[in-house]
């Protein structure tokens, strides 16, 4: 008996539940005190890895465009590095 | 000088006082063209995220290097002679970062958060999942 309350966030209620919630729209690296965008750091660059191992776009994970661009070249040299696989199976 | 990041990856099966050798030596290189290592940095052997040349692990070390442009030429040069030395990478950065790289202080924190690897994974695959509970009320 799912009542339907107020989805907040897409939470809950009984639309297909979007992958990313519309209400997150900052990015992540822009602004006064957000992280810095490193080669080295593999935590934080395979959060914007997708499972296969693909860059995900920055539609998805709304990182601005400036960032998305050093971003991508970060992860191009991750993998490089070994650090980070081209693809998984 | 221009300051440069340079990363370089030797094979497994060589002992670390081996991998110490490769990185005075190309320390050596580096001081005798007039540049200098501000910092050095072993990462150890780490398991490599696809096989380079055979190898699945690799002994990684880091390097922080303010040199001229020949000494950087000279010292890839002899990385890319030299058969220990399976990869490596130059990067021009504009200042070193102060302390240990992430590498280091990453795995001193040894609580490592649960991997959420569903968040876009099914993004680039075809949707089999199962249909999502709330459509059954």
């Amino acid at each position: 008996m799912s009542t339907d309350r107020p989805s907040s966030g897409g939470a809950g209620g009984g639309q297909q539940r979007r992958p990313f919630f519309r209400r997150r729209k900052t990015c992540p690296f822009s602004g006064s005190h957000a992280q810095t965008i490193d080669y080295k750091d593999v935590r934080m660059l395979s959060r914007y890895v997708s499972e296969r191992g693909k860059i995900v776009p920055s539609r998805i994970t709304a990182v601005s465009a400036k960032k998305q661009r050093e971003l991508s070249k970060a992860i191009k040299r991750a993998r490089n590095l070994a650090l980070i696989s081209y693809v998984n199976p | 000088m221009s300051l440069y990041e340079y990363t370089y990856i030797a094979r497994q099966d060589i002992q670390p006082q081996q991998v110490d050798a490769i990185t005075a030596e190309f320390a050596k290189i580096i001081d005798d063209n007039g540049g200098k290592v501000a910092k050095t940095e072993s990462w150890g052997l780490r398991t490599l995220a696809y096989r380079i040349k055979k190898y699945k692990k690799g002994h990684y070390v880091h390097l922080n290097l303010d040199a001229p442009h020949a000494a950087i030429a000279e010292l890839e040069r002899n990385a890319r002679l030299h058969e220990d030395v399976i990869r490596y990478m130059t990067i021009r950065v504009e200042e070193f970062e102060e302390g240990d790289s992430v590498v280091l202080r990453s795995n001193s924190r040894d609580s490592r958060p649960p991997r959420d690897n569903n968040r876009f994974g099914n993004d680039d695959r075809p949707k089999f999942g199962k249909k999502p509970e709330g459509d059954k009320s």
